[in-house]
């Protein structure tokens, strides 16, 4: 990517309140792309921390702003929250005497695929994928029809790249729902990759009370010595739970071709 | 006038500004050093020298307890920060305090301007649009208790519940810059509109309130 240095980089994320790991994934990518000085500035705001959205204006010097969600789903927060939260009209905005580019959520990328697929393969080394159910959970919910699509069309691509015996999309909030995997699945290996940008409250803590490897809500993933045991024995099956899909370091080459991505369709 | 927070900062410490919430700012001549404002006399703090430690250093209170809120006032202890450069300092200083230099310099500059609660909490939508039904009793209560200094947040606040109601739960000098203490010399940390830690406790105060018993 040819430098900006007149132009800002605005990563934004969710953010929680309860699990100080969701923010990380953000504020990891916005350091690797500080230290590559292809923009101005790089910043993150939140929807549930500090900065907020709503202090974007304040925190940034740069007239010119490149908007990337670093979320999963095209949904309720890229088409309603954030938009209203930045006060965005469209994929360009004026704004206060700024211009806004609101470039594609990173869950929209070709490349999830290929790092959903590398993620699997690592969490269960030297499991045939023949003998493989793989899951892709996303969170899924009744706010946007649109929430559960990102996962549903990465198993559709993974499943014509083909190898695992079956692939299928499960969800926090919706069925099928990751609660009943066990109904879902009809292999011996079972493998979940949560489609999700962090390991944090959803990815950490809910969904494996959800699946049944962990019986209660566990601390925060920065405050445990072990990220996980895989494999589990459980429910007839041995199953495998992956780190969350964002927290993967290329997101930083993803974040960029989004901005990359936006100056082609969006010329000056 | 084009914005540049680094020459703000600059100037700020030059007019003699040594402290931003909970933090004191010491000069020297190889660049600064950041403390807790009741460390300024330990000799046995540990030393950090990256602007991105702010982050480490900010995230869990001294019981290890997760900070969503910044400007709470339960920065931990014991630490000091050596940062080479003006460049350094304020990316530290955003770390601490996230969007506050910017805030004071819009201030500053007339383009602060303070969002009521009620505008915030009318555009909420999901789980959080019923936060639309906190009254303005509730919500007074509410700041009082989650937004004082003294177990709540160091931020000024600037806005109004509505335009016709005023913050009454709060002293003066919890809402006006003009009262905040001219001698500690410090850079005030200003709200102008409500966080969504706040919105999420209107939900819980509106939620609560509904329920029978």
């Amino acid at each position: 990517m040819t430098p900006k240095p007149d132009s800002a980089l605005l990563i934004v994320g969710h953010g929680s309140t309860v699990n100080p790991d969701s923010s990380a994934p953000n504020l990891e990518r916005a350091d690797e792309i500080a230290l590559r000085e292809l923009f101005g500035e790089v910043h993150c705001v939140f929807w549930k921390e500090e900065p907020s959205m709503r202090q974007v204006l304040h925190l940034i010097d740069r007239d010119d702003i490149y908007v990337v969600p670093n979320f999963i789903s095209e949904g309720y927060f890229t088409r309603t929250v954030i938009p209203r939260e930045l006060e965005l009209t469209g994929p360009v905005t004026q704004r206060a005497g700024r211009t806004f580019k609101y470039c594609e959520p990173v869950g929209n990328h070709a490349r999830m695929t290929e790092l959903l697929m590398r993620r699997a393969a690592e969490v269960a080394p030297g499991v045939p994928p023949s003998e493989t159910t793989l899951f892709i959970v996303g969170h899924g919910t009744n706010l946007n029809d649109n929430s559960a699509a990102a996962a549903k069309r990465e198993v559709e691509r993974i499943g014509q790249i083909g190898g695992y015996a079956e692939v299928l999309t499960s969800y926090m909030e919706e069925e099928p729902l990751i609660s009943k995997w066990d109904q879902w699945a009809t292999q011996p290996n079972v493998v979940v990759v949560p489609f999700f940008i962090s390991d944090g409250l959803h990815s950490y803590q809910d969904i494996p009370v959800l699946l049944g490897i962990e019986q209660e809500i566990t601390e925060a993933a920065s405050q445990r010595s072990v990220f996980r045991n895989n494999p589990y024995r459980l429910r007839g099956r041995t199953l495998y739970y992956s780190s969350a899909i964002g927290t993967e370091p290329l997101f930083a080459e993803v974040i960029l071709d989004q901005v990359a991505a936006f100056d082609q369709t969006h010329p000056a | 006038m084009k914005r540049n927070l680094n020459a703000a900062l600059d100037a700020w410490l030059q007019q003699g500004f040594r402290q931003i919430g909970q933090i004191v700012i010491h000069p020297n001549e190889n660049g600064y050093m950041l403390t807790h404002e009741a460390d300024t006399e330990r000799t046995d703090l540990t030393l950090y020298t990256r602007a991105t430690d702010a982050r480490a250093l900010s995230t869990l209170d001294e019981h290890g307890v997760f900070r969503p809120l910044k400007t709470a006032p339960t920065l931990k202890r014991g630490w000091k920060l050596f940062l080479p450069d003006l460049a350094q300092l304020r990316l530290a200083v955003d770390a601490f305090y996230p969007a506050m230099l910017g805030s004071f310099f819009s201030y500053q500059t007339g383009q602060l301007p303070a969002v009521p609660l009620r505008e915030t909490l009318n555009r909420q939508s999901g789980m959080y649009a019923v936060t639309k039904k906190l009254t303005d009793t509730q919500a007074n209560a509410l700041v009082g208790e989650s937004c004082n200094s003294q177990s709540g947040c160091l931020k000024l606040l600037l806005w109004k519940i509505s335009e016709e109601t005023p913050i009454t739960s709060l002293p003066p000098s919890e809402l006006d810059p003009a009262q905040y203490p001219q001698s500690e010399r410090g850079i005030p940390l200003l709200c102008a509109e409500a966080c969504n830690l706040l919105v999420a406790k209107a939900r819980e105060v509106v939620k609560k309130s509904a329920s029978p018993g």
